[in-house]
């Protein structure tokens, strides 16, 4: 039983701030790496950093929604694969038949959608209906897209589709892409659903006490199923946003992105346990993991040292939220999965 | 009713699910005194791979031969192509075609094989002991390497005394392919352009936008970069798609690996500068006629060539259309 | 016997899981105004009987009447909709949200217009109505934006109590809402019970502390082995023979 807690101090409560500290992890990095590299300080790299921020951040707000209902989503690395190259495939037929660009780019967005909600259906479906926990259910879907991804396409790329996608990749506002106004737009939205609607407060609801959730009278099942089709849209369109990037849907596109995505939560402060954590740390997770590849890339380091750096982010946060959890008195979740046995 | 209606949708999603993963393996059709041979490859993924299998689908059918093609989806491994080996064998067709994912491990498949009587022809990768193999047929990856110093050498205008920044993309850091292209471009350019220096390397694990990430980084990194070797398709993909959203495809040399049909069409458009090409599907021929002649016990059969390295091939603007089409790999 | 009219009652209500017997013909009327005090031996069959009270099952026989009106609730959400408002062992609460969302969980008050059309929040107004609610019924919550999980067991309890109490038009069950609590805060959560029957509602009451149910309840329900083996008022036990009888060594 926790004791009445103190009103914090101003400069405690900064710090006790995750986004905050994010913040200055992401200014210690620019620095850094300016200083390293005076090249990294400019439009150019900030584009690149931008440009592999937008799909991560998709993929990363969509588990984040399902980590804070109390599940996770291990498919949307493989959804991205998949609807990139379904959509590939529509695309290239479409091109075939001469229908027109912009007509092409919208009937391609709507089956990156489609296969979002296929996806995030069946996934709804096996943890509502068939009771499977959401980590054996995803990892279920993680497996089938994958496949179902190169068995379509015999492991090659998917092209012939229409030649303006590319176009549509290049930074035109600042450092910013239009789809990447496009994903900034979307990410804002989903800040303030998260925030100030219904639909939010039931997410946390549901991951802090799914069962005082449904005593309370929310339809549980409905809303989680919701929560994994938001997911899985939300990695069709990075699937959508790949196809752009790369004029080609790859079926190895997205390979890893439900790690990222992960990553990116963890890093932003969120519990993986649920009912907690807040969407612009996410956010600001996932332009920590992006400007890392590029930083190391800026400065000679190998980029495999990514996933050390990476590691060592995700240590630093987690014990970030174990001190925060138990203003230092050493009681957190980690310290008991320790003593766990001893008691 | 409303426990019955959730249990047949969970049915149904499972179903769906299912349906999805299930990968099943084929089983040959025995008919009568039709030669059965099994391919066991190593990642069906590759396309690599889906070039060969389309040589051996086509040397099978002009020679009236069934073909059981085996191999993991998408992993490159013996610990996944082993059962995959043995399930193979089960099937007892007469002969095999082994791509071994490790030399040591895939070596008593190899001798099970033939010690039941089944010949056996190694193709691209090889098992360590070939004494008892029928053959063993592969590409030149290092040749390949080598050629496409040539190719970024003759783009960028070589000069003895200048120096040229160049970047090497590749998708692992131990794949044999990988290893083979990079040892093979590395010495070329030693020997042959020591004004040429590789300034940079990375890993894209086959991801083609992660490929892209490195090039466009690369690209902000050395404005005076001259050159780019993409060693895979990935890499070309990823390379490609920066140097077009970026507008410099034409003013940085890039020579890509492995001539997908995505990207044959980047040579004529200057996106390319080259192509290093393999003949899979050259491979999966040779490999079938020496072991329809061995187990025909033809005239054939006793002229087999043991060790048969098939060349890379340079495809550039110059390359006629007709050789782009044979060389081009035939995807979905 | 309490006077007031018949709210809430169950007839001859029967329920097995399987081969189980669960609670054999057990009815049970609560009054308008009254509090019941539940108790049993573990095993006795007051979750089962708290679950067909609160809709979270249905009796495999009998009926359950609400105002003379028989009713079915398919969910425990029917019940609620309906005026019965029950606060589950423990669980009653959704820890990292603030004492008004938890207040007003699953009854959202919505912005006005197009926003709240929406789905958006209220989030002042409910922070300020839960306030009010809460200390109309004897609770006072420091902040009510302030997470739950801020709060000593005492105050989530209150909280908990508070909510259901809150809300309730007709029916509260309390299943063992003084578990884990001092003294002290024991005695605000039975102070709400005193609030609600002034209300006039109908309270009913589940708990294993013994002294707790002799004080605040005005009638006594036991059941054993899925019966009813005793219902009487209060003033008629004293601890020994409640004890007594809740194990079987006294027949009444």
């Amino acid at each position: 039983m926790s004791s009445p807690v103190v009103a914090p101090s101003r400069i405690k409560s900064l710090f006790g701030n995750q986004q905050f500290i994010l913040l200055l992890v992401l200014f210690a990095m620019v620095a850094f790496f300016t200083w390293r590299n005076p090249v990294f300080f400019s439009n150019a790299v900030f584009g690149n950093i931008l440009a592999d921020w937008s799909p991560v951040v998709l993929i990363a707000v969509g588990e984040f929604f399902v980590i804070v209902s109390g599940g996770i989503d291990l498919s949307v690395g493989s959804t991205i694969a998949i609807s990139g190259v379904v959509s590939a495939f529509s695309m290239r037929a479409l091109t075939a038949n001469h229908v027109g660009q912009n007509m092409t780019l919208f009937l391609g967005l709507l089956t990156c959608v489609g296969i979002g909600i296929l996806v995030g259906s069946i996934n709804a479906l096996l943890i509502t209906k068939a009771r499977i926990v959401p980590f054996i259910a995803t990892l279920t879907t993680m497996g089938a897209g994958a496949g179902m991804a190169i068995v379509l396409t015999g492991g090659s790329q998917i092209g012939d589709g229409p030649a303006k996608a590319i176009s549509l990749s290049v930074p035109d506002f600042g450092p910013l892409s239009r789809p990447g106004i496009v994903i900034v737009f979307i990410v804002a939205i989903l800040w303030v659903i998260m925030g100030k609607n219904r639909f939010g407060r039931y997410t946390y609801a549901i991951g802090s006490n799914s069962f005082a959730a449904r005593a309370a009278g929310i339809n549980v099942n409905r809303h989680l199923a919701k929560v994994y089709i938001l997911s899985s849209v939300l990695a069709g369109l990075a699937g959508f946003y790949y196809y752009l990037l790369l004029s080609v849907g790859a079926p190895t596109s997205g390979q890893g992105g439900e790690l990222q995505a992960i990553a990116a939560v963890v890093i932003g402060g969120t519990a993986l346990a649920g009912g907690t954590g807040k969407l612009s740390g996410t956010v600001l997770g996932a332009l920590i993991l992006t400007t890392v590849t590029s930083g190391l890339i800026m400065i000679n380091v190998a980029a495999n040292w990514k996933q050390v750096v990476v590691a060592i982010l995700i240590a630093v946060a987690v014990l970030i939220q174990e001190f925060r959890s138990t203003g230092g008195t050493g009681s957190g979740p980690i310290r008991r999965l320790l003593t766990r046995n001893s008691k | 009713m409303a426990s019955k209606r959730n249990r047949a949708a969970s049915v149904l999603a499972v179903a769906a699910a299912a349906s999805l993963a299930v990968v099943g393996l084929a089983t040959p059709s025995h008919a009568a005194n039709k030669i059965t041979i099994a391919f066991v490859m190593g990642a069906e993924s590759d396309p690599f791979f889906q070039a060969m299998k389309v040589g051996a689908d086509a040397e099978a059918k002009a020679k009236g031969v069934t073909i059981v093609w085996q191999g993991d989806p998408a992993v490159y491994s013996p610990a996944t192509q082993l059962p995959i080996a043995n399930k193979v064998l089960a099937l007892k067709p007469q002969g095999l075609v082994l791509i071994p994912t490790d030399p040591v491990a895939l070596q008593t498949i190899n001798d099970k094989a033939i010690a039941a009587g089944i010949p056996v022809v190694n193709v691209d990768t090889h098992v360590k002991d070939l004494s008892k193999t029928t053959s063993f047929i592969t590409g030149d990856n290092a040749d390949g390497g080598a050629k496409a110093a040539d190719a970024i050498a003759t783009a960028i205008g070589y000069k003895a005394g200048k120096t040229y920044k160049v970047v090497v993309g590749l998708s692992s850091a131990t794949a044999t392919t990988n290893v083979a292209r990079l040892d093979g471009f590395t010495a070329a350019v030693a020997k042959k352009y020591p004004g040429i220096k590789i300034v940079d390397k990375a890993y894209s694990q086959s991801v083609p936008a992660t490929a892209n990430t490195n090039v466009n980084n690369w690209l902000t990194k050395y404005p005076d970069l001259a050159g780019i070797f993409a060693i895979d398709g990935t890499n070309g993909a990823g390379a490609a798609a920066a140097l077009q959203a970026k507008g410099l495809a034409g003013k940085i040399a890039l020579v890509g690996y492995d001539a997908y049909p995505t990207v044959v069409p980047l040579i004529a458009s200057g996106v390319f500068t080259a192509l290093v090409a393999q003949n899979p599907a050259a491979e999966a021929k040779l490999a079938i006629d020496d072991l329809v002649a061995v187990i025909n016990k033809t005239a054939a059969a006793k002229s087999i060539q043991k060790n048969v390295v098939i060349p890379n091939v340079l495809l550039t603007k110059a390359t006629s259309a007709a050789d782009l089409a044979k060389y081009t790999y035939v995807a979905k | 016997m309490t006077t007031g009219k018949v709210l809430y009652e169950v007839k001859n209500v029967s329920k097995n899981y399987g081969s189980v017997q669960a609670l054999t013909g057990v009815s049970l009327k609560l009054h308008a105004g009254e509090v019941i005090g539940l108790v049993g031996d573990n095993g006795a069959g007051k979750s089962t009987l708290v679950k067909v009270l609160s809709g979270a099952h249905q009796p495999s026989e009998g009926v359950v009447e609400l105002d003379g009106e028989e009713r079915r609730w398919d969910s425990p959400h029917d019940a609620l909709v309906a005026g019965v408002e029950t606060l589950y062992q423990d669980s009653g609460l959704a820890p990292h949200l603030s004492v008004s969302s938890n207040v007003f969980l699953g009854r959202e008050k919505f912005s006005k217009g197009l926003l709240g059309k929406l789905g958006f929040l209220a989030q002042k107004d409910m922070d300020r109505i839960a306030h009010e609610n809460l200390e109309k019924v004897g609770i006072a919550v420091p902040q009510s934006n302030r997470s739950v999980s801020q709060l000593s067991g005492g105050q989530r309890q209150a909280v908990a109590i508070g909510r259901a109490v809150s809300w309730a038009s007709k029916v509260i069950i309390l299943d063992e809402p003084t578990n884990h609590l001092g003294a002290r805060q024991a005695g605000e959560v039975l102070a709400v019970i005193q609030q609600a029957k002034k209300r006039g509602l109908g309270v009913i009451f589940i708990s294993h502390t013994l002294p707790h149910v002799l004080q605040v309840t005005d009638r006594i329900v036991v059941l054993r082995l899925g019966k009813i083996v005793a219902d009487a008022p209060t003033s008629t036990f004293d601890a020994e023979s409640l004890l007594g009888t809740i194990t079987g060594l006294i027949e009444k």
